[in-house]
């Protein structure tokens, strides 16, 4: 199965809704039939602009990065589900390809 | 009559000899070729600070290849990797992030104090 990675963006709340909120993505991910291999957390930042979400203007937020193997039929309703859901300020779901080496790049070949 | 003396000159002068000829080789002073900046460096989208130091300070503009000096690949993978990170939130569009001002300037670049 190819290889995605969920940058996720949640709202500013307390650790336990945080944590309830993951929950349910990760829950809502595994139902699919998605395997997670990974979450990150990239802590709670100030976000490099206003963004608008669900009547409500956000300046900070909170950055998560998720890894997992799906098949590429259920990224469509995933995508919409996470847009519904309130506490999610953004949420992009990119394809993660292998590595292209840097060794054919211009320079010293070592 | 000088023309016919100087035609039999060169014909017995012995250019032909094996040792006098061109030894095919490389060019011996050829010189090493110098990569760009980023080339044994992976450019990801989660490294904003990295992706800053190829934007303006003041307006957030990518730069152009004249003033980054990157390899024509290098300098595409940074262009998507910045706009990647604009369109997903990690990275601002109108300005730099003021925690990247004081890095080290790699383009060749000066503002106007």
């Amino acid at each position: 199965m190819p290889r995605y990675e969920l940058a996720l963006i949640l709202k500013t709340m307390q650790r336990p809704e945080t944590a309830a909120t993951l929950r349910r993505t990760v829950e809502t991910l595994m139902e699919r039939g998605a395997v997670v291999r990974n979450l990150e957390n990239l802590g709670e930042k100030l976000l490099p602009y206003k963004m608008a979400k669900h009547n409500q203007s956000h300046t900070r937020g909170t950055y998560f990065l998720l890894d997992f193997y799906a098949a590429p039929s259920i990224l469509n309703r995933l995508l919409d589900h996470l847009h519904r859901d309130v506490d999610v300020v953004r949420s992009t779901v990119l394809r993660k390809d292998p590595e292209v080496s840097n060794s054919n790049c211009c320079g010293p070949k070592s | 009559m000088s023309c016919a003396g100087l035609r039999s000159l060169t014909s017995s002068s012995g250019v032909h000899r094996k040792d006098d000829m061109m030894v095919k080789m490389e060019n011996p002073y050829k010189e090493p070729q110098r990569g760009c900046v980023l080339c044994s460096v992976s450019v990801d989208f989660k490294n904003t600070q990295l992706l800053s130091q190829f934007v303006s300070p003041h307006t957030g503009r990518i730069y152009g290849r004249h003033i980054t000096g990157l390899c024509g690949r290098k300098q595409k993978e940074v262009s998507k990797a910045i706009k990647k990170a604009q369109s997903l939130g990690f990275m601002a569009v109108t300005h730099k992030h003021p925690q990247f001002m004081k890095d080290p300037n790699i383009c060749g670049i000066r503002h106007l104090e």
